[in-house]
């Protein structure tokens, strides 16, 4: 059965102008497109900014300015203009509706597939929300919970105003301004994103979520992340959620530092669903994202990502092993379907003795996508008795869709033991057979094979996350039985 | 598909070009002009001169390159003072070129009906291959240096459902100060032929200069070619070589890669699957020591269904050496059924080596079985163990390790004597007295 692009729930979801989103913007908040230093001088004002960020931003903006867009990865796409964007909108209105009968009625049902709450669902498309479950409350609520612990958790903005020292230390130390063509971008133009910090030998109690500061502020399309945990301390990250994500912005390309300071762990999950574009690609959002995140000494980083959504994603969140003795894992699902591409994988860059890295990576391409792994372990002559192990796999639903690898692997200490391998194949026939058999339909048991395949990474997300991801997975590969 | 035109994976990526490398190659490429004449009218400027920002140059430094070039003096195997035969006690056809330039007198070519074989200057009109949009020669500099300057190397034709009875062996020599030793193979075989070659180089002590060889083959349906590709050469001599193949229907080519020596190494095969049911297999092995370095490049490109392909390299690397490995394995849209196999494991015996690896999968088909495994390690200290308190010397008991990582790589040499003899060659080169005991096993 190939797969036939029509009468499947995501597809006219997706495909279809999104009525019900945002406002119209009002031009007089909107800066005139372009990127020159005085756009970045009005950004920093509106942002009332202090002094040294300006100077941090426009110094980015130097460097981006030498720089060139990437064409390494294995994708194909018409290079944004980047004079033709807008780098700074005042945060967006999203339109009050006033019941859940206003919502499209496709959207509520890829909803409740995913089994998102009535609230949730109220929240998510833009329905005015009951008083007493105003997640305002709920975040104030939790907020004051996290501050007891001495936790900081707000949005860059309020950091740089209340906390420079921290953001101050830490910003861009991790991804340097310029590490790369889209992290120069990001750090010149930045509008806002999250800030987390976890104290000393705090654990903290909830798993952190940008769900929380929803209704604060939209973050824009180039999100700064800055997550530090300080000496034993412990937090779990999330970022991104399971709904579909409309954005009008179609660049994307966000930076997300984590620092686990000495003995700390941070557990970093993304769910990411933006707006694929229609059957052929078009209008697609471009998610060039930088993550990295350095380990001191025995400290723990893990990374775990589902990624469905995005026209072309270029992604490659990493840890760098600095201490002795620390931990880097990335765990990854990447869907592609359609005429999406994907062109994702790790970066571990051991320099600690006694440092380890495990990197499972689960590629599933249907429709006509393409879907790249691509890694680098890097073993520095200082890490002794470093250890990698690697495993990617690539699962292919139709003949017209790619799965590739682009592994990296570079060893300088004779002590090290790296391991990777690969595999590529598709979904079994006599699975599929069986599955039928015992009165599985076709539709049931790919899903059911596709979350086995990718359970050892759905295992390693939050609890609630997990189910959702689970059901998401089966939605993106509607109807591309292979 | 249209197979005969560039797809997707073929769409150039723009590398940028390195100023300063440009004006060194540029140097090179004007001296060279100068002393060996164009043979070809090849244009070097579509792509970059190699440099680390290159991506199939990233791990591979070229400086040594551009050192001065001299005049390479015609020389004899006589001349230069080696054994004419490298292999002791294999019968083989031979064609002996020393700094490029074919010795008569140390050759013994074939005669043989359905065979021509002789020296490409000594072909007449008979037209050699050309290249095409898939050849090295349209995406690596160094091959299109190829391409401009070989006036020499080995013209081969096998008639349809010849099977040669001997080997043919050629024998690179290099020796003198600034040589540039640049050598073309040709060579097609017709249905169901049936060749064994082997390519043996060898550098004099005092040798220093570049050896750049392109070996083009046209395997027919249902034909079978063998390689067994030796490099043991001293001196400071850059070595780069190239395989061009292309594979009909059923045919079957295997090429082994045997680096024994060599102070700077780069072997880049590219296989081209165009008929069903045809198999290729690419083993390697490589023990670079103090100062050396090897790279292995190889892409296998599978573009029609029902086709397998094994790839298997070995790497063991001492002192202060580099190695690198990228194997590609291409299967494109058409290539149903595919079973592509790729494996390179690789130890680390010194604190100063290095080794960077790149085992690189694209798939475009998806009723396919590819999988790849890359490893580096170090010896297995229980291994060891278990040796050292039998009584074998910590080195003894590392060479026999070493013997049994690279023997399956060793095994599926075609010919046993050259086998033997690169056994005998290692075991010479790191002092392995333990590999005396079995180079006589099983032969």
């Amino acid at each position: 059965m190939a797969y036939d692009g029509k009468d499947k729930v995501l597809e006219e979801v997706t495909g279809k102008s999104y009525e019900f989103g945002f406002t119209t913007e009002i031009e007089s908040d909107k800066a005139p497109a372009g990127l020159s230093e005085d756009i970045i001088r009005l950004i920093s004002a509106k942002k009332e900014e202090p002094e040294w960020l300006l100077k941090w931003r426009l110094e980015a903006f130097a460097v981006w300015q030498t720089m060139e867009e990437p064409n390494w990865p294995h994708l194909n796409y018409e290079k944004p203009d980047y004079q033709a964007i807008s780098y700074y909108a005042a945060p967006k209105q999203k339109k009050q509706l006033n019941s859940m009968d206003e919502v499209d009625p496709e959207l509520r049902r890829t909803m409740d597939k995913l089994g998102i709450s009535l609230e949730e669902q109220k929240r998510l498309s833009g329905v005015a929300v009951d008083f007493v479950m105003d997640s305002v409350s709920v975040a104030t609520s939790f907020k004051d919970k996290l501050a007891e612990l001495g936790i900081i958790f707000c949005s860059m903005s309020e950091a740089v105003k209340e906390h420079p020292e921290l953001v101050r230390k830490h910003l861009g130390t991790v991804v340097p301004t310029r590490d790369n063509f889209f992290s120069a971008l990001n750090s010149a133009v930045f509008t806002d994103g999250s800030f987390c910090y976890i104290p000393k030998g705090v654990r903290c109690p909830m798993e952190l979520s940008t769900y929380f500061r929803i209704n604060e502020s939209g973050t824009g399309q180039f999100e700064r992340t800055l997550v530090v945990a300080d000496e034993a301390s412990y937090v779990s990250y999330l970022e991104g959620c399971t709904a579909p994500q409309r954005d009008e912005n179609q660049l994307h390309a966000a930076v997300v530092e984590l620092v686990a300071l000495d003995e700390a762990e941070i557990k970093y999950s993304t769910v990411q669903n933006w707006y694929p574009g229609d059957e052929n690609g078009k209008g697609g959002v471009y998610n060039f994202v930088t993550k990295r995140g350095i380990c001191h000494r025995r400290s723990k980083i893990s990374w775990t990502q589902v990624e469905t959504g995005s026209a072309v994603t270029w992604k490659y969140p990493s840890c760098i092993l600095k201490g002795d003795h620390s931990v880097g894992e990335f765990y990854s699902v990447a869907v592609t379907n359609n005429a999406q591409q994907a062109d994702t994988g790790t970066k571990m860059i051991h320099l600690g003795k006694n440092t380890h890295s495990t990197i499972i990576s689960k590629g599933i391409s249907a429709g006509n996508s393409h879907n790249s792994y691509r890694g680098l372990v890097q073993i520095m002559p200082s890490a002794a008795n470093a250890r990698n192990f690697s495993q990617c796999d690539s699962l292919l639903m139709t003949d017209t869709s790619g799965a590739h690898t682009f592994p990296y692997v570079e060893v300088k200490n004779p002590t090290a033991q790296v391991e990777h391998e690969a595999t590529t194949s598709k979904i079994g026939e006599d699975q599929i057979f069986y599955c039928l058999q015992r009165g599985i339909d076709a539709e049931q048991a790919i899903s059911l094979i596709v979350n086995g395949y990718a359970k050892e990474v759905l295992n390693q997300l939050p609890m609630e996350f997990a189910v959702e991801a689970q059901k998401l997975l089966s939605i993106s590969l509607e109807g591309s039985v292979g | 598909m249209d197979n005969a035109k560039p797809q997707l994976m073929d769409r150039p990526k723009a590398e940028a070009k390195h100023a300063a490398s440009e004006t060194s190659g540029a140097a090179l490429v004007s001296a060279l002009d100068e002393l060996l004449g164009v043979q070809a009218d090849v244009a070097l400027d579509a792509v970059p001169v190699p440099h680390r920002r290159v991506e199939r140059w990233k791990y591979t430094p070229v400086a040594a390159w551009w050192k001065d070039v001299l005049a390479s003096e015609v020389q004899t195997v006589a001349a230069a003072g080696c054994e004419a035969n490298p292999v002791p006690g294999l019968d083989a056809y031979r064609l002996v070129f020393v700094n490029g330039t074919f010795d008569a007198a140390a050759s013994d070519l074939p005669v043989h009906t359905g065979v021509m074989c002789m020296p490409v200057s000594q072909r007449g009109d008979a037209p050699l291959q050309s290249a095409d949009a898939f050849s090295p020669e349209e995406s690596d500099w160094f091959a299109g240096l190829n391409g401009r300057y070989s006036q020499e190397g080995l013209y081969l034709r096998v008639a349809q459902g010849v099977e040669l009875d001997r080997p043919i062996l050629i024998h690179h020599h290099t020796c003198g100060a600034g040589v540039f030793n640049v050598l073309r193979h040709d060579i097609a075989l017709g249905l169901n032929a049936s060749v064994k070659i082997v390519q043996w180089s060898t550098a004099a002590a005092e040798a220093d200069g570049a050896v750049n060889v392109l070996t083009r083959a046209d395997v027919g349906e249902g034909a079978r070619l063998h390689i067994d590709k030796v490099q043991d050469e001293e001196g400071t001599v850059r070595h780069i070589a190239f395989e061009d193949i292309r594979q009909g229907k059923a045919s079957q080519v295997e090429v082994h890669t045997i680096t024994v020596r060599g102070a700077w190494v780069r072997n880049d095969l590219a296989f081209r699957i165009n008929g069903q049911g045809a198999h290729a297999e690419l083993n390697g092995a490589f023990l670079p020591g103090e100062g050396e370095f090897v790279d292995n490049h190889t892409t296998v490109d599978h573009r029609v269904p029902h086709c397998t392909s094994s790839e298997n390299y070995k790497g063991i690397l001492y002192g202060k050496s580099t190695g690198v490995f990228n194997g590609k394995v291409f299967v494109r849209p058409d290539a149903q059924q595919t079973n592509a196999y790729q494996q390179n494991a690789n130890i680390l015996a010194s604190d100063m080596a290095s080794m960077n690896a790149k085992p690189e999968l694209e798939i475009y088909a998806d009723d396919v079985k590819c999988s790849h495994g890359c490893t580096v390690g170090q010896f297995d200290s229980d291994a060891l163990f278990y040796a050292r308190s039998r009584g074998v010397g910590l080195e003894a008991a590392k060479a026999m390790l070493v013997h049994a990582f690279i023997g399956d790589v060793l095994k599926g040499l075609a010919v046993t004597e050259v086998r033997l003899e690169v056994e005998h060659r290692l075991a010479e080169k790191h002092g392995w007295d333990v590999w005396s005991d079995h180079l006589n096993d099983d032969a």
